[in-house]
């Protein structure tokens, strides 16, 4: 873990609602190196927004800290880490373009340079032509496309995704994800992915964390180091997406046993 | 076309009603068209009223004064109670309950309290004008997504530049609406109290005219407030669609 460039170290976060303090997190640790795809599965309200949130600076620790890049996390640091959130969240009074300049034009980029890095990034993802959109114009797919665009346009080292296709039908998932591994692999930012799909998680990632129902621990670490683009029937893939389902029907079953 | 041609059937039909209506009726209570007519000519010729201009311009005054001070005191107040929640719970029922007495009841006391002068006309159309505005505000703040507000964070947004690049347009169709019930209501109060008391303004001419039972100077003038309302209320809704393009 020493020397990751994402350092989350005995991390705990505790929630206070009406009926009570919710643990979401206890004693998460994991390291994520650079140029990593890390993707973190685990059953629902297992913390992993959570987590992410508090890597990303929206949230603090309870316990426990979290350090980017060597510099403890002390709130959002858009020179370091951009993220997408399930929700595409554009601006629905701006442009698609302008939506994806919105970063740059808060980092004080001038006007002229921000427009042709947003047209830069639009191209590629196959949005060129609603570059004058708004959202309202848009598929779900190419909303989180443009979301995705935005973070990119930030052009920082590490890019965190909270479920960013958890709301799109299956083949517009398939497709966003190996559209989404295509720029990874060209840019090789670092990137954590949290996700319910164990499709994505053996299809994209070169490590899968697997957490557990609430409180959310690290429940273990699977290196991927399968080349890309991987063959979704190869006997490996199956095995490996088996023996992922296998730990997460567990947790998922006893996240269900507490809920009810 | 057609909905020109509908509407204008309606007009037609409905002075034709009044003409057929008042000629039967009392002379010094009702005027019909064919007697308004030469008075609106005679109104707008400065015939009959030659100070019109200068009364119209108290009112407008008027109108701008406590225009001005609602939008300036229903944003801020607005503000205070939607960003911070202390305040808004502290004072949110208080404003909705004095929003549901009918304002009119006040206007005795601000007559006695401003006087006949401008004063209490514009006190009384900022006290109209001010609790949409504020309401909108707050009705506005609400809409306002908590995801875009975490976008915006993520992103590296100030609570200033949250406030001014996310909050405000993310709020804009609700405000303008706000804004645009606020100057109708502002308008009519500054008129309301002219009519109940005043010694200028279109209203004082107008409650003038009818005290004088002089009906068809008192419907041209009516007529001619009527126009210049539709005409400002008109500039606003255009103001209005204008934000509601550009928002949604």
């Amino acid at each position: 873990m020493a020397g990751a460039l994402i350092v989350v170290d005995r991390v705990s976060k505790r929630y206070t609602t009406r009926s009570g303090v919710v643990e979401a997190l206890r004693d998460v640790s994991l390291g994520v190196s650079e140029g990593e795809f890390c993707t973190i599965i685990g059953p629902s309200g297992c913390g992993k927004s959570t987590l992410l949130a508090m890597i990303g600076g929206l949230a603090t620790p309870d316990d426990g800290h979290i350090s980017v890049d060597g510099a403890a996390v002390d709130g959002p640091d858009p020179t370091r880490v951009a993220t997408v959130f399930q929700d595409p969240g554009l601006f629905p009074w701006r442009t698609a373009l302008e939506n994806v300049e919105f970063g740059l034009e808060l980092q004080g980029t001038p006007r002229a340079e921000r427009r042709r890095i947003a047209s830069d990034l639009l191209g590629p993802l196959g949005l060129r032509p609603f570059a004058a959109k708004y959202p309202r114009e848009l598929s779900g797919g190419m909303r989180q496309r443009v979301a995705i665009a935005r973070a990119l346009a930030l052009d920082t080292k590490i890019v965190l995704m909270d479920e960013p296709f958890g709301a799109l039908d299956e083949q517009t998932r398939v497709l966003m994800g190996e559209w989404l591994l295509e720029i990874w692999r060209r840019t090789r930012k670092t990137v954590i992915f949290v996700t319910h799909s164990l499709q994505e998680a053996v299809s994209l990632s070169t490590r899968v964390a697997v957490m557990t129902a609430r409180p959310g621990r690290v429940k273990l670490v699977l290196d991927l180091p399968m080349d890309y683009p991987r063959a979704i029937e190869s006997p490996e893939i199956v095995a490996l997406r088996a023996k992922l389902w296998g730990e997460i029907r567990e947790e998922s079953l006893r996240a269900i046993a507490e809920s009810t | 076309m057609t909905v020109a041609a509908i509407r204008l059937a309606l007009v037609l039909a409905l002075v034709l009603a009044w003409e057929g209506a008042a000629r039967f009726s009392n002379p010094l209570l009702s005027a019909p068209p064919s007697v308004v007519l030469p008075a609106l000519v005679r109104v707008l010729t400065l015939d009959s009223y030659p100070e019109l201009p200068r009364h119209l311009l108290v009112t407008a005054r008027e109108i701008a004064i406590a225009y001005a001070m609602a939008v300036l005191a229903g944003l801020a107040i607005g503000f205070a109670l939607g960003l911070y929640r202390t305040l808004g719970r502290a004072y949110g029922p208080i404003l909705a309950a004095l929003y549901a007495v009918p304002a009119v009841v006040w206007y005795p006391s601000l007559m006695l309290f401003f006087g006949l002068d401008s004063s209490s006309k514009i006190a009384f159309g900022f006290l109209l004008g001010f609790f949409p505005i504020t309401l909108a505000v707050l009705a506005g703040i609400r809409q306002v997504s908590p995801q875009l507000v975490t976008v915006a964070r993520a992103f590296g947004a100030t609570p200033l530049t949250t406030f001014v690049k996310v909050m405000v347009p993310a709020m804009m169709f609700t405000l303008v609406g706000g804004l645009r019930t606020g100057l109708a209501l502002t308008v009519i109060g500054v008129i309301v109290g002219e009519i109940l008391g005043s010694r200028q303004g279109i209203g004082s001419l107008i409650n003038h005219a009818y005290g004088l039972l002089r009906t068809a100077d008192y419907v041209a003038l009516v007529l001619v407030t009527l126009v210049l309302i539709v005409a400002s209320d008109a500039l606003a809704s255009l103001v209005e669609h204008r934000a509601q393009r550009w928002s949604e």
